[in-house]
């Protein structure tokens, strides 16, 4: 899902830089007061754990891999400003020192991973527990469905925005069933450690899971 | 400390998956895929800053470039964290 150098326009490279720094701005404003000493700690954990779990890249026969992304674990866990925080150090930290994702990329792998990621499986998880309860049945459906949608949705924002970009002259027709269906099929895998991490947590640690700002 | 163990493992064992098994299938992320169909050029090796490109270190063989990279990556993002927890507990 990281887009590197060359895929993206100066347009489309300039909105997504400036919708990141906005939210980013606004994402560091509402969580200052959640950044209590055991609350860093926490997030910078959970930051190396995410980091770690994408370098296991899980190559499928016929050319393609997956791995976890983990938006939408940060974004129940943590909710979306301290999910963004997580999630953006591991994005930078990527693109800065390993050049995973483009530099005049940043924003928009940002936007995807760090913001429409996040906020999907927050979202999308706390609909489903606050309207059918907090079960454990329904916990992991919703963490479930929280990864797959986050990253199916996550998917086609990096469709869209290249798809937008001048720097490809085919448009949508071919970017959004590309990414949006290889997605579907990866998101599921996406879904089922998101579930089973939930569920984990849920049973050892149950704290984790009422953090300010994540959803019980 | 048994999360560290945790990470430290995980990453011990990533290049099983993120170089050997990779070069076996030939992967491609969903990304690259769309882009070569599309016929996009990427960018990222004539407009490289790091050494450490793609989690390989120079002099290295890629599996143990990856592991160090693993090690790398999570020691600066546990680095940042605990900076900020001192920077915090100043105040």
């Amino acid at each position: 899902m990281h887009i590197p150098d060359g895929f993206l326009d100066i347009t489309t490279a300039s909105v997504t830089y400036i919708i990141f720094i906005v939210f980013g701005y606004y994402a560091l404003r509402k969580s200052r007061r959640m950044m209590e000493s055991d609350m860093i700690s926490f997030v910078s954990i959970l930051a190396a754990g995410i980091f770690a779990a994408q370098m296991l890249n899980w190559p499928l026969p016929g050319g393609t891999s997956l791995h976890f992304v983990g938006g939408a674990l940060a974004g129940i866990l943590l909710g979306p400003w301290l999910g963004f925080l997580t999630i953006c150090s591991v994005v930078i930290v990527q693109a800065l020192i390993f050049h995973d994702g483009g530099i005049t990329t940043l924003g928009a792998n940002a936007l995807n991973m760090a913001i429409i990621a996040v906020l999907i499986g927050h979202s999308s998880y706390e609909f489903l527990i606050r309207n059918f309860g907090n079960r454990d049945s329904i916990r992991f459906l919703g963490a479930f469905l929280a990864g797959w949608l986050s990253i199916i949705i996550a998917g086609a924002a990096a469709a869209i925005q290249i798809g937008y970009s001048q720097s490809f002259p085919y448009g949508f027709a071919i970017t959004i069933p590309v990414m949006v269906g290889w997605h579907a099929v990866l998101g599921i895998i996406e879904g089922i450690i998101t579930a089973f991490s939930i569920i984990y947590l849920s049973r050892r640690a149950p704290q984790l899971l009422s953090v300010e700002g994540g959803v019980k | 400390m048994k999360t560290l163990i945790f990470l430290v493992t995980i990453i011990l064992v990533s290049p099983i998956f993120g170089v050997i098994l990779a070069d076996i299938v030939g992967f491609h992320e969903p990304l690259n895929i769309a882009a070569e169909k599309i016929e996009l050029h990427d960018l990222s090796k004539d407009m490289n800053w790091t050494p450490l490109f793609d989690y390989t270190i120079p002099g290295l063989s890629p599996e143990i470039g990856y592991i160090i990279s693993g090690l790398l990556g999570i020691t600066i993002i546990l680095g940042v964290g605990l900076f900020f927890k001192g920077r915090g507990k100043q105040n």
